[in-house]
C-alpha cells in the first residue's frame, strides 16, 4: 500500500459543553476510498469540517501528505488537495454550470480577463469525464438536485483534488447516475485520489470501499478492511453499547387511537403511503436516518406542506390540512427541529413566545391581558422547570435545554391532542435532556398523543411505546418497544438484519 | 434562448410597440425628433447600467438622483468659471464617486440597509443642494452646449458615447473576474466569500461605481442644454430603477444583464412620445410607465413561483 | 420540583427599571426634542415694535407646528406596522396625492355629499393598499420594489385624472373647519391625528395585532411555525397604510382647501425618516407609536423652528435648511443604531452556548 495521504490523530472537538469528537484517529491512503460509518451525531460531520478546514480542532494533529498542518482554513484545505462534496450543493444557482465552476477553480483577481470558450471547455471536459449529460451553459437553478451534486463532483475533479470527501452523495440520486457515480469513483481511485466516503447504505460500501472506519459518541471504534467484516458486525459497531440511559417507563397502557393517518403522502417533500396510527397516551417514536422524511411528515401533519394523497383522522375527524392554522385549530401541536429559527423567537420574551400560539384563547376579544400572560407564563415556567430570569427575560439568553422548555410550552399552552417532537433533545445537556423525557412521559400520561422524532436511536428506543422506522420518504416498519437496537439500525439502513 | 427569455420578452415587447408606432404613427420615426428622443435617454441609460449592478449586486441605490443633480450644479459652476471640459469631467465623475463612496461605506462597513442609508442621502443631498442655490440656473457658456459642434454632431456624440459605454460596461459583465463578482455576491454573499471573493468589498466598489457613472451621465446632460436647472435629475431614480427591472435584473440579486436594462428603458422611454403620437394624453406616462413596473415584477413572481414547484 | 427558586411571585409585577427606562430611545429623542425646543424657544422669539411677542415661542406657532405635522404624522404611523413587519411602503405620498384628487372629483364632478365623498375616500385608500397588500403576500414580491411600481402608478392616475391642471378647490366652510379651524383648542385635524395614533398605538401594543406584527418583523418562518397567520396580518398592515393615506388626503385637503395632483409628493420621505428616528428598527420586530409619534414632532418643530430664525441663522431657507437637517438626522440615527451590533461584535462572545450547531459551512 502507498504512503497515506492525510493523517488523523487524537482530534477532539468541543461545541461548548457537548464533546462531539473524543480523541478520533483516522488515516486515507492513496488510491484508496475509505468509507465512515456511524449514526446521526457520531461525529462524522464534525470530523469532516475539521477536514475541510470550516472547523479548528481543539486538540490532536492533522498531517497532509507527511507534512504537519497546523491552522487548516477552507482556502488553506482547497490549496492542500482536499475537495468537499456536500449532500445539499453549495451552488450559485443564477449563475451557469461552467461560470460556477470557474468561481470554484480560478484564484482570479478583480480585473482578470474570463476565457469563456476555456471555461466551457474545462467545464465539459470535466462533465464528461464524469459521464454526466449536463450542458456547461445551463444555469444551476434549471438543475435537479443530483444533477447539481454531479457539477459538484466535476468541481472536485477540476480542482485536482488529492483528497475527496463524499459526504452522502447517492442520498438523492436515480440509479443510472448512482452507477456513474460509481464509475467516477473508480476513476478517482485509479488516478490514485483517496477518497472518504460516508453513506448509510451498507450495499454501497461493500461495493465502493476499501476500509471502513466507524464512528460512535466521538470517537473511533475501530477500522476494518471491508474483506474482514459483514454488515452484521457494522451494525454491531455502529450501535454498540448498550441503553446506558434509564428511560422513564410508561405505568399504564395507552386508550384509543387518537390520530390515524392512511397511505399519506406528498410530492413535493418526497413522502409516500404512510400509514399508522397513535393512541392516546403513546408515545410513537419515529426512528430513521437524517433524510429518511420524518421531518417531512411532521410538516405535513402540522399543514406546513399539504399533503396531496391518503387520509388524516384526527379523533375520529378527517382533516385537511392547508396550514399551520388549521392543524393548531385542530389540536396538533409541532416543536419544530430546528429550535433556534422555528421553535422560539429569540428576541421576544418567554412570555410572548408561549402565549404565541394561544392568542385566541388567552386573548379572546383580541385586547392582550398581561396578567393573564403572565399567570400562563409563570406556570409553565414553574411546571417545567426552566431556568430563566423571569417572563421579561428574552429567549437568546436561556440555554439550548431551557429553550426547548419554552417551545414546548407554547404547544402545552394549546392543549393539544396530538404533539409531534422532532429531534426535542438535540444539542441540549445531558441533565435538561432527563427532564424533558421525563416531561413527554408525564404528558404522555396524562393522555396526549405523542410522536416523537428522533436521531438519536437510545432515546427513539428507550421513550417510545412503539417505534415506527422510515427510510427513503415512508415508513418502513413498526417494532415494539425495546426492540432491539440493531434491528432498529438495520430497518433504518433497508437492509434486512 | 431560455435563459434569456426575460430580456427576449421585453424586446419583443418592445418591438411590438415600435412596429405599433410605425402603423398609426409614423411620424414618431422621423430622424430628427427621434435622435432627439434617444439623446435625451443617453445620460439615464448611463445611469441605469449602473443601477443594473448595484441591482444585480443585490442592493438599491435612490440617491442617484441626488448625486446627478449635484454633480450637474458643480460641474455647470466649474465650466461657468472657465474650467476646461477635460477638467470637468473627472471632476464631476470623482464627485460622484466621492457620494458613491460614501453611500458604499454605510451599507458594506456599518451593514446599514442600503434602501434607507441611499434615501437619507438623497433627501440631505437634494435639501443641501436647493439650500445653496435656492433654485438658480446655471447658465453655460456656448462651447459647452453639443461640445460646440452642431447640434446633430453633438447629439450624435452622445448617443454613440453612451452606446460605447454601453458595449464596454455588458462585455465587462460578462468577461471581467469583478463584473461575475456581482453576480456571485448579489447570489449569495455567504457562498461568495467561501469562494475566495470579499462581499463587503464588491458591495463598496459597486456604490463608488454607480456614483461615477451618475457624474458621467450628469455631464452627458450638461452638454446638452444652455443652462442647468438644480432640479434636474428629480425622479432619476425611479425611472432608471423601473427601466433596470422591467428589463429583467431581479431586485432579490444576482440575475440579469445590462442589454436587458438598455431594452427596459427604451421601452419606457417610448411610452410618453407612443401616447403623443397615438393621440393619447401624456399625462398618463407616470401611470403606465407604473403599470409596466407592476407587471414585469408581477411575471416575475408568477415565473419564480413556477421554477420553485 | 424545586421550582420557587426559579419563580418568586415577585415575578407576577412587571419589574421596572429606571435606568434602562430613561436610556431608551424613545426618552432620548424626546431629550433631543426638548433641547431642539428651548433652542428654537430662545433664538427664535422675538418682540417686535409695537410690544407683541411674536415666533416661535407663540401659542400660534406651537398649533401651527401641530397643523402642519397632521399629515406626515398620519403617514408616519401608516408606515408603523409596515416597518415593524420588515416591509415598507413608499406608495403613501402618492396615494395621498390620487386619494385627494378622487376625493375632489367625487364632490365636485360626482356631485355626492361631503360625508359620503369621505366615506367614498377611505374606501379606495383601502382598496389602493390592499392591491400592495395582495402582490407582496399572494404573490409573494417584495414590498420594495412593489410599493415603487404603485407610487408611480398612484402618482400617475392622479395626474392623468387631472390632466395635470384641475385643481378642485371652493370646498364649503364646514369642510374646511376640518383643515383649517380649532376645535376644543386645538386645530381640528389634529383630533383625527390623535384619535388615529391612539387607535394604532393601542393595537401595536395591546392587541394580538401588534404581537403578530413585530413576531413576524423578527422571524418570519418562526411565526408561521408558531401558526399565526403571517400573510393575513401582512395583508392588514399594508391596508391600514392605505386607509390611513386617505385620511390624511382628506386633512391635507382640507387644509389648503384644494386637491392637487401633486399632493404629498415626497411625504413618504419625511414619514419614513420620521418612523426610523423614532427607533423603529427598519429590520423589523422593534418600534412604538411613542417613538413615530417623537420622530414626527422633532422633525415638525425643526422645520417650523428654523422658520423662526432670524435671516442670519437660517439662511433665508427654512424648508431646505429643515429637509437636510432631517436627512443628517435620519443618518445619524441610523448610524447610531447600529453602533451597539458593531461595538458588541469587535467585543469577544460572553457566551458561546453548548447547543450553537455549527453551520454547514458551504
Amino acid at each position: 500500500m502507498s504512503s497515506p495521504l492525510l493523517v488523523l490523530r487524537q482530534i477532539v472537538k468541543n461545541y461548548g459543553g457537548v464533546r462531539a469528537l473524543r480523541g478520533v484517529d483516522f488515516d486515507l491512503r492513496a488510491g484508496e476510498v475509505h468509507a465512515l460509518l456511524g449514526e446521526n451525531g457520531a461525529g462524522k460531520s464534525t470530523l469532516i469540517k475539521i477536514v475541510t478546514g470550516a472547523h479548528s480542532p481543539d486538540g490532536g494533529t492533522i498531517t497532509v501528505v507527511g507534512q504537519r498542518v497546523v491552522d487548516l482554513t477552507p482556502a488553506t484545505a482547497r490549496a492542500l488537495g482536499i475537495a468537499c462534496i456536500y449532500q445539499q450543493p453549495a451552488l450559485f444557482p443564477d449563475l451557469t454550470v461552467a461560470e460556477n465552476l470557474a468561481l470554484r477553480l480560478d484564484a482570479t483577481n478583480m480585473h482578470a480577463r474570463i476565457d469563456w470558450t476555456a471555461r466551457r471547455a474545462r467545464a465539459t471536459s470535466l462533465l464528461s469525464r464524469i459521464g454526466a449529460a449536463i450542458s456547461p451553459d445551463t444555469e444551476v437553478r434549471a438543475l435537479s438536485m443530483p444533477e447539481q451534486q454531479l457539477v459538484e463532483i466535476a468541481c472536485a475533479l477540476g480542482s485536482g483534488a488529492r483528497i475527496v470527501i463524499m459526504d452522502e452523495p447517492t442520498a438523492s440520486l436515480t440509479q443510472k447516475e448512482q452507477r456513474l457515480l460509481y464509475a467516477v469513483v473508480q476513476d478517482l481511485r485509479k488516478n490514485g485520489v483517496g477518497v472518504i466516503y460516508i453513506s448509510h447504505r451498507l450495499e454501497e460500501i461493500f461495493a465502493l470501499a476499501d476500509r471502513v472506519t466507524v464512528l460512535r459518541d466521538g470517537q473511533s471504534v475501530g477500522t476494518h478492511a471491508m474483506g474482514d467484516i459483514n454488515e452484521a458486525g457494522l451494525i454491531r459497531l455502529m450501535v454498540g453499547r448498550e441503553v446506558a440511559q434509564i428511560y422513564p417507563a410508561a405505568q399504564s397502557a395507552p386508550g384509543a387511537s387518537v390520530l390515524s393517518i392512511r397511505g399519506l403522502g406528498c410530492k413535493s417533500s418526497g413522502v409516500h403511503d404512510v400509514s399508522f396510527d397513535v393512541r392516546a397516551g403513546e408515545i410513537f417514536g419515529l426512528g430513521g436516518l437524517v433524510g429518511a422524511g420524518r421531518t417531512e411528515l411532521a410538516r405535513i401533519l402540522f399543514g406546513l406542506t399539504p399533503a396531496d394523497s391518503g387520509q388524516i383522522t384526527l379523533a375520529g375527524k378527517i382533516l385537511h390540512l392547508r396550514s399551520p392554522q388549521d392543524a393548531v385549530a385542530h389540536g396538533i401541536a409541532y416543536v419544530p427541529e430546528d429550535r433556534r429559527r422555528h421553535g422560539v423567537v429569540l428576541d421576544l420574551p418567554l412570555a410572548q413566545n408561549i402565549t404565541m400560539a394561544v392568542h385566541r384563547r388567552l386573548f379572546p376579544k383580541t385586547w392582550l391581558r398581561f396578567g393573564a400572560e403572565r399567570v400562563l407564563t409563570l406556570n409553565y415556567i414553574r411546571d417545567l422547570a426552566v431556568k430563566c430570569a423571569g417572563p421579561d427575560a428574552h429567549g437568546s439568553s436561556l440555554s439550548g435545554g431551557n429553550q426547548q422548555k419554552i417551545a414546548l410550552a407554547r404547544w402545552l399552552a394549546t392543549q393539544p391532542k396530538l404533539l409531534i417532537l422532532d429531534e426535542p433533545t438535540q444539542g441540549v445537556d445531558i441533565g435538561a435532556k432527563n427532564e424533558i423525557h421525563k416531561i413527554i412521559r408525564r404528558l404522555a400520561q396524562e393522555g396526549l398523543a405523542v410522536i416523537l422524532i428522533s436521531s438519536d436511536l437510545p432515546e427513539v428506543i428507550g421513550m417510545s411505546d412503539r417505534i415506527g422506522v422510515m427510510a427513503q420518504g415512508t415508513l418502513r416498519t413498526i417494532l415494539p418497544s425495546g426492540s432491539d437496537p440493531h434491528t432498529v439500525m438495520a430497518a433504518a439502513l433497508g437492509t434486512a438484519a | 434562448m431560455k435563459r434569456y427569455f426575460r430580456e427576449l420578452s421585453v424586446v419583443g415587447t418592445l418591438l411590438a410597440v415600435l412596429l405599433g408606432l410605425a402603423l398609426f404613427a409614423p411620424a414618431f420615426f422621423s430622424p430628427q425628433p427621434l435622435l432627439s428622443l434617444v439623446t435625451r435617454e443617453a445620460p439615464t441609460l448611463v445611469v441605469a447600467a449602473g443601477m443594473a449592478c448595484i441591482i444585480i449586486t443585490r442592493q438599491i441605490d435612490i440617491s442617484v438622483s441626488s448625486i446627478f443633480s449635484v454633480c450637474s450644479v458643480c460641474a455647470g459652476l466649474l465650466v461657468a468659471r472657465g474650467w476646461p471640459l477635460v477638467l470637468v469631467l473627472p471632476a464631476s465623475v470623482g464627485l460622484g464617486a466621492l457620494f458613491g463612496a460614501f453611500n458604499g461605506f454605510l451599507v458594506a462597513v456599518m451593514r446599514l440597509p442600503s434602501i434607507v442609508v441611499t434615501l437619507a442621502t438623497m433627501v440631505t443631498l437634494r435639501q443641501g443642494l436647493n439650500l445653496i442655490r435656492q433654485g438658480e440656473f446655471v447658465n453655460l457658456p456656448d462651447r459647452v452646449q453639443w461640445f460646440g459642434l452642431s447640434q446633430t454632431a453633438g447629439q450624435l456624440v452622445l448617443v454613440g458615447f453612451a452606446l460605447v459605454l454601453l458595449v464596454t460596461l455588458a462585455w465587462a459583465m460578462r468577461h471581467l473576474a469583478a463584473g461575475r463578482y456581482l453576480y456571485a455576491v448579489g447570489t449569495d454573499a455567504e457562498a461568495a466569500r467561501l469562494a475566495g471573493i470579499r462581499p463587503q468589498l464588491v458591495t463598496l466598489f459597486v456604490f463608488v461605481f454607480i456614483g461615477s457613472l451618475t457624474g458621467l451621465g450628469a455631464m452627458m446632460n450638461l452638454a446638452q442644454s444652455p443652462q442647468v436647472q438644480p432640479l434636474t435629475g428629480n425622479g432619476l431614480e425611479l425611472k432608471v430603477i423601473a427601466a433596470v427591472v422591467v428589463g429583467g435584473v431581479a431586485i432579490s440579486g444576482g440575475r440579469g444583464n445590462l442589454w436587458g436594462a438598455f431594452a427596459g428603458l427604451l421601452l419606457l422611454a417610448c411610452v410618453s412620445p407612443a401616447l403623443t403620437h397615438l393621440h393619447i394624453e401624456a399625462y398618463w406616462e407616470k401611470a403606465v410607465q407604473g403599470a409596466i413596473i407592476l407587471l414585469a415584477v408581477v411575471a416575475d413572481g408568477l415565473r419564480s413561483r413556477q421554477s420553485n414547484r | 420540583m424545586s421550582t420557587a427558586a426559579h419563580a418568586p411571585a415577585s415575578y407576577l409585577r412587571p419589574r421596572r427599571d429606571w435606568r434602562a427606562l430613561l436610556t431608551r430611545h424613545e426618552m432620548l429623542l424626546l431629550y433631543v426634542l426638548i433641547a431642539e425646543w428651548l433652542f428654537f424657544y430662545f433664538a427664535g422669539t422675538s418682540t417686535n415694535r409695537r410690544g407683541v411677542i411674536v415666533g416661535f415661542g407663540t401659542w400660534d406657532r406651537q398649533f401651527d407646528i401641530l397643523r402642519h405635522s397632521c399629515e406626515i404624522g398620519l403617514l408616519a404611523l401608516a408606515l408603523t406596522p409596515v416597518i415593524i413587519t420588515a416591509g415598507i411602503d413608499l406608495s403613501v405620498g402618492s396615494l395621498l396625492g390620487l386619494c385627494a384628487i378622487l376625493f375632489g372629483k367625487l364632490w365636485h364632478d360626482g356631485g355626492l355629499p361631503i360625508p359620503v365623498a369621505m366615506g367614498l375616500t377611505l374606501g379606495i385608500g383601502a382598496l389602493a393598499g390592499a392591491l400592495n397588500a395582495i402582490l407582496i403576500t399572494a404573490l409573494r414580491l417584495p414590498p420594495l420594489i412593489v410599493t415603487l411600481g404603485t407610487y408611480s402608478l398612484f402618482r400617475g392616475l392622479a395626474e392623468a385624472i387631472t390632466r395635470g391642471s384641475i385643481t378642485y378647490t371652493d370646498f364649503p366652510e364646514k369642510f374646511l373647519f376640518i383643515g383649517q379651524e380649532r376645535w376644543l383648542g386645538l386645530p381640528t385635524q389634529a383630533w383625527v391625528f390623535f384619535m388615529v395614533a391612539l387607535a394604532m398605538g393601542l393595537m401595536l401594543h395591546r392587541t394580538t395585532f401588534g404581537r403578530a406584527f413585530r413576531t413576524i418583523g423578527l422571524a418570519p418562518e418562526g411565526a408561521r411555525y408558531a401558526g399565526l397567520p403571517v400573510e393575513r396580518r401582512l395583508a392588514l398592515a399594508y391596508v391600514l397604510a392605505g386607509l390611513i393615506a386617505a385620511i390624511a388626503a382628506i386633512i391635507y385637503t382640507a387644509r389648503l382647501g384644494q386637491a392637487k395632483a401633486d399632493a404629498g409628493t415626497g411625504y413618504e420621505l419625511f414619514a419614513i425618516t420620521a418612523v426610523v428616528l423614532g427607533g423603529t428598527s427598519i429590520f423589523g420586530g422593534k418600534g412604538t407609536i411613542l417613538g413615530t409619534l417623537l420622530g414626527v414632532a422633532a422633525i415638525a418643530v425643526l422645520k417650523n423652528g428654523l422658520a423662526c430664525l432670524p435671516v442670519v441663522m437660517r439662511l433665508n431657507a427654512a424648508e431646505e435648511m429643515s429637509g437636510l437637517l432631517t436627512g443628517a438626522l435620519l443618518l445619524v440615527a441610523l448610524t447610531a443604531s447600529v453602533l451597539p451590533k458593531i461595538l458588541s461584535n469587535l467585543r469577544p462572545h460572553r457566551h458561546t452556548s453548548a447547543q450553537s450547531t455549527p453551520q454547514l459551512s458551504q
